[in-house]
């Protein structure tokens, strides 16, 4: 079973409805609105997205290419989409992070794989001679970093999956038996490490310790990342009493870091010296901030978004106002929009709307968008530059 | 014992290592944990034993510090659960081992007296690779102590206990891609890789009895052998370019491994949770059946049916262990460690004596008679 395959298996051990057709980035726009994805919330921005992934999978080759994610071929995964299928019912964030790699495909597994492919492509080959059999060119991509790609995107979907364990005392009735709690958390921790010790393997494999350090450095700065986002309490209506700087420092660790230290190893793979590695790093780093300032900002740019719509308290438009607003004014907003204990997303959301967190949110999403296409003047014109550019106005576009 | 030489235990099934040991030793069940002496009290080159884990010590001075300040975090609460287990109060086992080959290879291969810093880096690898497993696996088994403190997953929760146990592996990942050889990376690998797939294997099980053993024994080397194994082969590619001396130190380390384990699952029948430091029947209370168990069940086949159904049924587990304690499951398991040991012990002492390699062949023995 290959990936493809056990993902659309997935749905299905999981009870979930709703089209399947579009897994991937396809060009038929049809089934868009039916999934709960962010292209699908943003009612312009989509046809344009679409088309720019889709040129773009077309410059790296066969796209299907790191798809083929070599330890979901082995029984063991196969074995937990099985397992799976015990939670439906339950609350587990497992299955939510299940049905979010099938359906959801802005933060799904291609994205960070696919900027590491362009950016290989846009760099060229290396400029040293050298003999190692990882070295066999493709599409003018080296295999070496297409398993790059790969074990970039099985990082990132091992703390996807980490991410969703439940602390088993704060438990709620609604959510399901104890019993299939644990249960979830146990195939949760299982399936991560899994996908961690494949990454290892693959790192391994790469044979170069630079990259290894710089792929181990993303996952320590992953996981601190996830662990900030984690300890952000969405019950309590409090955000933190954090400043953009802070905000950013948190987002560049758990958005940021994976993307830019790949981009970078990819370079250090092909043997690109200090300089392009850097910009490659630059440009993973501001094109994650851009896309996920562009995500926060969604729900207060959108022109219809329903009243019981929540957003991230912790999200940039949201911390920018804070800011402008001073701590004590800001916790004041809250109380009134609070009733009977439960917050008025739809209220609060227009109290924000009417600050300038918002306009600056978006300021700061172009800011970084700018900077990821300064990085990008480094390299030579190419049509993987071009799509690397491309991702950058789709993130940095509002209208 | 001699029949032993060359035999990869872990290849026999249960069956055969039955038969295997009574044929090879027809008295076995006169040998048992509690009678097992020390043989002499010379070494094998003939110096007077020093205890190992003071000699292993010498190269792990700061050793805990060292592992804290590997854990390079600005948050305080996930820096102080990232360094709640190494606070000094473990045993070391793994990085005394580590240590030990480190300066038994040197010693073989030029008589050198130095230890060198990336062969101490793998023992402080092998201790957070050890320690980032234990995080996960007290959260999978939900365990509440261990060592004699609270888990961390009690004490900060799930959702945290998992993160802890993923900052130890990468920083251990960084460390080890910090001694810059891509062989030593490869080899310590393996051992990330085996300890998910022991993970899983745990968590199935065979209907058939010699397969069951068989899958007993694979797991015991994925979870808990492949890590002493392999850091010690580490160290001996660090050390020493001489594939035969990489082959010994893995071997070796590979049969005190599984004997390690072997008694363990002993340990969990026979020694009070107070001198653990965990509950004990811990094993079957997860549903697991160990070594004891499994050659219980010879005696007893009615445990079958226990086996099967992870002893999940009210009583099961006091049944089990009455059955075990009635049976040579006990005497059995650790007369298979001791074979494991004999093994560890024959291959070691293929390296040049020094008291470093007699302080191994000591630490092999004391994995046999320890109580706790």
């Amino acid at each position: 079973m290959n990936l493809r395959q056990l993902l659309l298996h997935l749905p299905r051990y999981l009870g979930a409805s709703g089209s399947l057709r579009r897994l991937w980035w396809s060009p038929s726009l049809d089934t868009i609105s039916s999934v709960g994805s962010w292209r699908g919330q943003s009612s312009k921005s989509p046809a344009h997205w679409n088309q720019v992934v889709s040129e773009a999978e077309k410059i790296v080759g066969y796209p299907t290419s790191f798809m083929s994610l070599r330890c979901l071929l082995s029984d063991e995964l196969s074995n937990i989409a099985m397992q799976v299928r015990k939670l439906v019912g339950t609350q587990h964030p497992l299955l939510t992070t299940a049905r979010g790699l099938v359906h959801d495909s802005w933060n799904s597994l291609q994205l960070r794989g696919l900027v590491v492919l362009l950016i290989s492509k846009a760099a060229g080959p290396s400029s040293v001679n050298t003999s190692c059999q990882n070295y066999d060119m493709v599409s003018g991509i080296y295999s070496c970093q297409r398993s790059l790609a790969e074990i970039t995107e099985l990082i990132h979907t091992a703390l996807l999956v980490h991410r969703g364990i439940v602390n088993l005392n704060e438990l709620q009735s609604s959510d399901g038996p104890l019993k299939d709690m644990q249960f979830g958390n146990k195939i949760a921790i299982l399936s991560g490490d899994f996908l961690l010790a494949n990454a290892c393997n693959g790192l391994a494999l790469l044979q170069n310790t630079k990259v290894v350090e710089l792929l181990a450095s993303a996952l320590m700065d992953l996981v601190q990342g996830v662990y900030h986002e984690n300890s952000t309490s969405k019950e309590s209506y409090i955000t933190d009493d954090i400043g953009i700087s802070t905000w950013k420092e948190q987002t560049f660790l758990s958005h940021g870091a994976l993307l830019a230290k790949s981009c970078q190893a990819a370079m250090e793979l092909a043997k690109h010296d200090a300089e392009v590695q850097d910009m490659a790093f630059q440009y993973g780093k501001h094109m994650a901030m851009s896309h996920k300032i562009n995500s926060d900002v969604q729900p207060f740019v959108k022109e219809k978004t329903s009243d019981s719509m929540t957003f991230n308290l912790n999200s940039a438009p949201v911390v920018l106002h804070q800011e402008f607003l001073g701590r004590d004014l800001w916790i004041k907003q809250i109380g009134e929009a609070q009733e009977k204990g439960r917050l008025d997303y739809a209220k609060l959301r227009e109290r924000i709307k009417a600050g300038k967190g918002v306009t600056s949110a978006i300021d700061l999403c172009r800011y970084h968008g700018n900077k990821a296409l300064e990085a990008l003047e480094s390299f030579p014109p190419s049509e993987a530059r071009s799509a690397l550019e491309n991702i950058v106005f789709a993130v940095t576009r509002f209208s | 014992v001699h029949r032993w030489k060359g035999l990869d235990l872990s290849q026999i099934p249960y069956i055969n290592v039955v038969k295997h040991l009574t044929s090879a030793c027809p008295n076995v069940y006169s040998i048992s944990r509690f009678h097992h002496t020390t043989p002499d009290s010379k070494t094998h080159s003939g110096e007077k034993y020093t205890d190992p884990f003071k000699l292993g010590w010498r190269d792990l001075k700061g050793l805990y510090e060292d592992i804290r300040k590997e854990l390079l975090i600005s948050t305080s609460e996930l820096k102080e659960m990232s360094e709640y287990y190494f606070d000094g109060k473990g045993k070391a086992f793994r990085p005394i081992i580590v240590a030990l080959m480190a300066r038994a290879c040197n010693i073989h291969h030029n008589n050198s007296r130095h230890v060198q810093a990336s062969q101490r880096t793998i023992a402080l690898i092998a201790e957070m690779i050890h320690t980032a497993s234990l995080v996960h696996d007290d959260v999978i088994d939900d365990a509440s102590s261990r060592r004699g403190k609270h888990t961390v997953n009690k004490i900060w929760g799930e959702k945290k206990a998992v993160l802890a146990g993923d900052l130890i592996l990468s920083a251990a990942s960084i460390a080890l891609a910090r001694i810059g050889n891509t062989t030593v990376i490869s080899i310590l690998t393996q051992v990330i890789e085996d300890l998910v797939r022991g993970e899983f294997l745990q968590l199935g099980s065979k209907e058939n009895e010699s397969e069951r053993f068989a899958h007993y024994l694979e797991k015991t080397f994925k979870k808990t052998a492949s890590l002493i194994a392999n850091s010690c082969k580490a160290v001996s590619v660090l050390g020493c370019p001489d594939p035969v001396v990489h082959e010994i130190a893995y071997q070796y380390g590979k049969n005190v491994g599984i004997a390690f384990q072997l008694i363990d699952d002993v340990l969990d029948f026979t020694s009070c949770s107070d001198q653990m430091g965990k509950p004990t029947s811990a094993d079957l209370k997860l549903g697991l059946a160990t070594g004891p168990v499994l050659f219980a069940c010879q005696q007893f086949p009615e445990m079958n049916a226990m086996i099967m159904r992870r002893f999940s049924l009210p009583g099961d587990v006091d049944r089990a262990r009455q059955y075990v304690l009635q049976s040579d499951g006990v005497q059995q398991t650790t007369y298979l460690a001791q074979q494991y040991c004999h093994e560890a012990i024959r291959e070691i002492s293929k390296l040049r004596p020094s008291p470093e390699r007699d302080a191994l062949i000591q630490l092999s023995e004391i994995v046999l008679t320890r109580d706790k």
